[in-house]
């Protein structure tokens, strides 16, 4: 479960977003919709503990039941998608998927990435560079390193923008269906309602930074 | 008007013709002159002090307004440089040399003169030459063992000098026996340039003929076999031991003679030495050296030769280096030259030879820093001794 | 691809101005070295040196050392200085520039004046906490092993690496891709020494190779430097071979040719060699890559080392400018007898060598950076590796190589002590860097932009004017601000080339350091840093990035 209390954002002494809360239950993806600049990025950002310092936030972030308040960014196990796949160009598929597994003995580890690579429907590609990927192919490895950290939540920062209409409608059903199946809290920001599950709360920043459910 | 081929052929012709005959000798002279107008002379000349530049500045300004050659101070570090460049020159069939005249003497000199890279005889046909102290100062037709023959007109007088600050050093040794004690007493503040800089080497032939009971062999060619005796001697005899207390251990050496000056006017060693006898006192004139700064030479005598400046055999402005170099030995810019506040460069000219005015020019009071204790100026031994001492040195002592 | 679209002609004009300028002098001049190569008297004589096999020994221990610290002491200031929270992180590079201004020489001089026995640094301790009266005999400068020489080759490689890999850094498109696989990475798990040895320096690597390998190849055969601080018995191989080339003995100017061969040599195998290690270990740092992430928080290191650095080269200037101003001054007093500006009216007196640099370095640098811009416009990618490995040449190789192929080149051609010599010794080396510095940033300009573009900017020539340079700015100013920076402290060459005729600053500056003038030592060496120090400043005013956090 993933809690919102009261968050707040501002930069400088412009208010980009008003207080807020928001409790997100495992397996659910609740969607937060903005216009670009509204701050919706940012809100993941500072979930994420990432938060560039030019911007002030307030309010707590509670994953399980537990603050984040003062835990760093690499120790709170929330996954996170980008607009770019940003695999790590200097290294193979299957050495961007082990980057993400955590510390087993090394037959676990590249016995998790195959599975990985199987999910993804990537047999075979693991000695691959990223470039030589798909698009598609190159965001499912993306989702594959996220989930692999075996994160307790997953932040989606605008994961479909980038690709075409058939893609994105696959894409999203695949993302969706792994979030859910494995019982993880997420957050999807997009400016794009088709973006968001079926069924699932939709949020919405307005001009004037208030926060209302659609 | 001459080509250059003919004019060159006039000015040598000249030059012979000269001894011969006054009459023909001055009017040539005057053809020289006249050649000289408008020239550029391109005078490459060591640049390392500034009171030395600043004199040759002068210098070129009066030959300027006097004769109408202008002079270029072409500033170089070493003038091995010039020897290989004008030798480069001339292989690569260069007739119109980068070099005009050049400031040399020694085994400098003696590569130049083998190879046929110089200018001349024209030395002894400047008419300032007849102001040459020849006979009080024989290393004006002798350099180095080497026979000048008129390939180089004489410039200035040199001879081995030690300086320290009197305040540190009360009784200065006269010998290389007292040095050798002195360093031992202070160790680590006494210290010599590596060879093959000039005064490396120059601190290794003082001590040579301090250390050779018979100097006659030095004056002559440096065989294998003498030459790997005398060294030998020198080392185990003496240089050994001297090293024991030297700066760093005699394990690393300065690599030049202005760093000792340097390390010795910050107080990290406490000789220095020199060629230019009234360098300490010029150096304490600016202020570099303290005023309770001696000179001295050694009992026995220093080793003393003559700075000369040459002519190369393809040389663009011949008639313009040579009336540049028969200024350099006029009464006037040598006294010039002689005076401690310009240079302090001891002068080649026999001053009883001058008229009593110009004469006057050359007196000077001791001031602080000038020769003490001074010492009779020895011959340089042959000029292949350098490569010799140098050679063995380097295996000795050049491994670290 | 080619920027701009240009017609065939043009594309078939592309090399001409590169190659012209620098391919073939450096090729012709190479050709000269040829007839050293087969004459073993020279080889001989070398081999036989009693200074060979220690020179040899110490410029190895100093060469590879000295580059090796730079390398890491560049890294942790890297690491340590670029925060990805911040959007600029520009400064380093402009802080590395007015320290790359420092000539090598008076930066070797300067800390001399710090660290010698009678340096400001034993002043201090005699006078508040020893009081010695004589100065220590510490072996700090001139040392046999070369730990001084490696101090002042670290101290001021540092700032060019740094310069270099903030030079990748701050790219737009590299700062946007490095923030986001940084996040990526945390969420992942890993911290920031993770992030920065698996994911960024991995990265960051392969684009400053060349840089690192001209730092190698610039130890291995610095002259100038070694000559103030470093030891004379036995000396580096560079000063031995140095010393042999300016000797007026014909045998020793052979025995100099072919000790520069033989340092060629040297440099290329044990370039080699690194190579190759660095392939059999590839599996080994992919495996690295790809281990588990650890939770690490902070990096370890928290020493000031980049300002530790940024106070040793404010050490450095300030004790040439007091040195330049003073009388005598005895140890252990912290002031001079007296102050004068003496040793600065004297050295401007005569202001033709500072003319004579400026000039050079301002038409050089221009030369070059338009020749570069050319050719990477007109000729597609594929054709670099022939540039580079060009540039590669002209860097790796000794400077003594090049500067005695082309000494004896211009003997041929008549143009020693000619300003064409003076020219093209100088923009040689310049184009040399500004390719370097200018390829990995100029053909990984995101081609997007150039589609992003299509639909807005229509001709092709408004796309370069208007979105193209200004986009390259930093990268464009950096490469012309190095060479000048490069064409100012051009003196092997330069010497041999001038034949006399013609002075510039760091050969006037030499020249006073085979004397005993200290204060004007010190003045020429402050002299000879305004100009490159200037264009730094300029080059660094005028590409800061606008672009802000949104």
């Amino acid at each position: 479960m993933l809690e919102l209390r009261d968050v707040s954002l501002a930069i400088g002494k412009q208010v980009l977003v008003k207080q807020f809360s928001l409790t997100i239950a495992a397996g659910e993806i609740v969607t937060l919709m903005g216009p670009s600049g509204s701050g919706k990025s940012s809100i993941l950002a500072m979930i994420a503990g990432d938060l560039a310092s030019a911007f002030k936030a307030s309010g707590a972030v509670l994953l399980n039941g537990k603050s984040l308040d003062g835990v760093s960014p690499q120790n709170r196990r929330l996954g996170r998608l980008f607009q770019d796949d940003l695999l790590f160009p200097h290294m193979t598929v299957g050495e961007n998927l082990l980057f993400a597994v955590p510390a087993l003995p090394l037959g676990e580890r590249f016995a998790m990435m195959e599975t990985a690579l199987e999910r993804a429907e990537l047999q075979g590609f693991a000695s691959r560079p990223p470039h030589s990927l798909s698009g598609g192919q190159r965001q499912r490895v993306a989702l594959m390193r996220s989930l692999l950290a075996r994160p307790a939540g997953i932040l989606l920062d605008e994961p479909f923008s980038k690709l075409d209409v058939e893609l994105r409608q696959q894409m999203r059903d695949y993302v969706f269906s792994h979030i859910r199946a494995r019982g993880i809290p997420a957050i999807l920001v997009t400016h794009d309602r088709a973006d968001a599950p079926d069924g699932g709360r939709v949020l919405k920043i307005s001009v004037g930074g208030e926060v209302q459910d659609v | 008007m001459f080509s250059r081929r003919s004019f060159l052929k006039t000015t040598l012709a000249a030059s012979s013709l000269a001894l011969t005959s006054r009459l023909a000798f001055a009017a040539d002279w005057a053809f020289v002159e006249n050649a000289a107008v408008g020239q550029t002379v391109y005078f490459n000349a060591w640049a390392g002090a500034d009171n030395i530049n600043a004199y040759i500045a002068w210098a070129g300004a009066e030959a300027e307004k006097r004769y109408g050659v202008k002079v270029e101070h072409v500033k170089i570090t070493d003038t091995a440089e010039v020897v290989k460049r004008v030798r480069d020159e001339v292989a690569a069939g260069k007739t119109d040399g980068s070099v005009d005249l050049v400031w040399i003497n020694g085994e400098n000199f003696r590569a130049m003169k083998q190879e046929k890279l110089l200018f001349g005889p024209f030395a002894e046909a400047l008419p300032n030459f007849a102001l040459v102290d020849v006979e009080g100062k024989p290393t004006t037709r002798q350099d180095f063992s080497e026979t000048v023959d008129g390939l180089e007109s004489p410039w200035g007088m040199a001879q081995f000098t030690f300086f320290a600050d009197g305040a540190k050093v009360a009784k200065p040794p006269r010998s290389m026996m007292e040095l050798a004690a002195f360093s031992k007493a202070n160790p680590g503040r006494v210290t010599y340039p590596a060879p093959p800089d000039f005064y490396g080497t120059t601190f290794l032939k003082q001590a040579l003929f301090e250390q050779t009971p018979d100097r006659s062999t030095l004056y002559q060619a440096a065989e294998p076999g003498t030459a790997g005796m005398l060294t030998t001697d020198l080392f185990s005899g003496f240089l050994d031991e001297l090293h024991r207390s030297l700066w760093r251990d005699g394990k690393q050496f300065p690599k030049t003679q202005a760093e000792v000056t340097q390390m010795v006017a910050d107080g990290e060693l406490l000789i220095g030495l020199t060629f230019n006898p009234n360098e300490p006192a010029n150096l304490v004139a600016a202020g570099t050296l303290p005023a309770s700064t001696i000179a001295w030479q050694h009992a026995a005598g220093t080793i003393g030769n003559t700075h000369f400046v040459a002519i190369p055999v393809n040389a663009k402005a011949q008639a313009g280096a040579q009336v540049f170099a028969n200024f350099l030995l006029s009464p006037e810019a040598q006294a010039k030259k002689n005076d401690l506040k310009t240079w302090g460069d001891p002068t080649v000219l026999a001053v009883s030879k001058l008229s009593s005015e110009d004469a006057k020019m050359f007196m000077a009071d001791a001031v602080p820093g000038s020769v003490s204790l001074p010492g009779p100026a020895v011959l340089e031994p042959h000029a292949s001794w350098v490569g010799a001492l140098e050679k063995a040195w380097l295996e000795r002592y050049g491994r670290g | 691809m080619a920027g701009v679209k240009t017609s065939r002609f043009i594309q078939a004009l592309g090399p001409i101005p590169v190659v012209g300028l620098f391919v073939a002098p450096l090729a012709v001049s190479l050709l000269f070295i040829l007839p050293s190569l087969v004459d073993v008297t020279g080889f001989v004589s070398l081999f036989e040196h009693p200074q060979f096999w220690g020179s040899l020994r110490l410029t190895l221990f100093t060469g590879v050392i000295s580059t090796v610290l730079a390398f890491i002491l560049a890294m942790v200031v890297v690491v340590q200085g670029t925060s990805f929270d911040r959007a600029d992180n520009v400064y380093m590079a402009s802080q590395a520039g007015p320290m790359l201004a420092l000539p090598h020489l008076a930066f070797a001089i300067g800390l001399g004046m710090l660290i010698a026995p009678t340096g400001l640094l034993s002043r201090l301790i005699a006078s508040f906490f020893t009081g010695w009266i004589e100065p220590p005999q510490w072996q700090t400068v001139q040392d046999a092993n070369g730990i001084g020489l490696i101090a002042a080759l670290v101290l001021k490689e540092t700032p060019f690496i740094v310069w270099a890999m903030s030079g990748v850094l701050s790219r737009e498109d590299v700062k946007r891709a490095f923030a986001g696989q940084r996040s990526v990475a945390l969420s992942l798990g890993h911290g920031e020494r993770s992030i920065w040895l698996k994911v960024l320096l991995p990265q960051i690597l392969p684009r400053i190779i060349w840089p690192l390998v001209a730092v190698f190849s610039y130890g291995m055969t610095v002259v100038d430097m070694a000559l103030v601080i470093g030891p004379a018995q036995p000396p580096s191989l560079a000063n031995l071979i140095w010393t042999d080339l300016n000797d007026g003995e014909v045998l020793a100017n052979a025995r100099g040719a072919a000790g520069v061969l033989v340092l060629t040599g040297i440099i290329a195998v044990l370039l080699g060699g690194a190579a190759m290690l660095v392939k059999s270990f590839q599996p080994l740092l992919h495996r690295n890559y790809a281990a588990p992430p650890q939770n690490q928080t902070a990096m370890g290191l928290s020493l000031p080392l980049w300002t530790i650095v940024k106070l040793l080269y404010f050490g450095v200037v300030l004790i040439l400018a007091l040195q330049s101003i003073s009388g005598h001054w005895p140890f252990p007093r912290l002031m001079a007898d007296q102050y004068t500006f003496k040793s600065w009216v004297r050295l401007l007196h005569d202001g033709w060598p500072l003319l004579t640099s400026l000039i050079l370095a301002l038409s050089t640098s221009a030369a070059a950076l338009l020749a570069c811009v050319f050719w990477l416009e007109t000729k597609p990618e594929k054709f670099d590796r022939l540039m580079l490995a060009a540039c590669a040449l002209a860097l790796c190789l000794p400077p003594l190589l090049i500067a005695l192929g082309q000494y004896r080149l211009f003997l041929q051609l008549g143009l020693t002590g000619t300003a064409s010599g003076m020219f093209l010794s100088h923009v040689l080396p310049v184009t040399a860097y500004v390719f370097i510095m200018l390829q990995g940033p100029y053909r990984g300009f995101d081609p997007r932009w150039r589609s992003v573009s299509d639909g807005v900017v229509a001709s092709s020539w408004r796309f370069y004017f208007r979105i193209k340079l200004p986009l390259l700015k930093a990268p464009l100013l950096g490469a012309a601000a190095v060479g000048f920076a490069v064409s100012v402290a051009q003196f092997v060459s330069a010497q041999l080339a001038a034949a006399g005729r013609f002075s510039t600053l760091p050969m006037e500056a030499v020249t006073l350091a085979s004397g005993s003038n200290r204060p004007l030592f010190a003045a020429s060496a402050l002299a000879l840093m305004v100009l490159p120090l200037m264009a730094f400043l300029l080059a660094s005013h005028f590409s800061k990035s606008r672009w802000k956090p949104g």
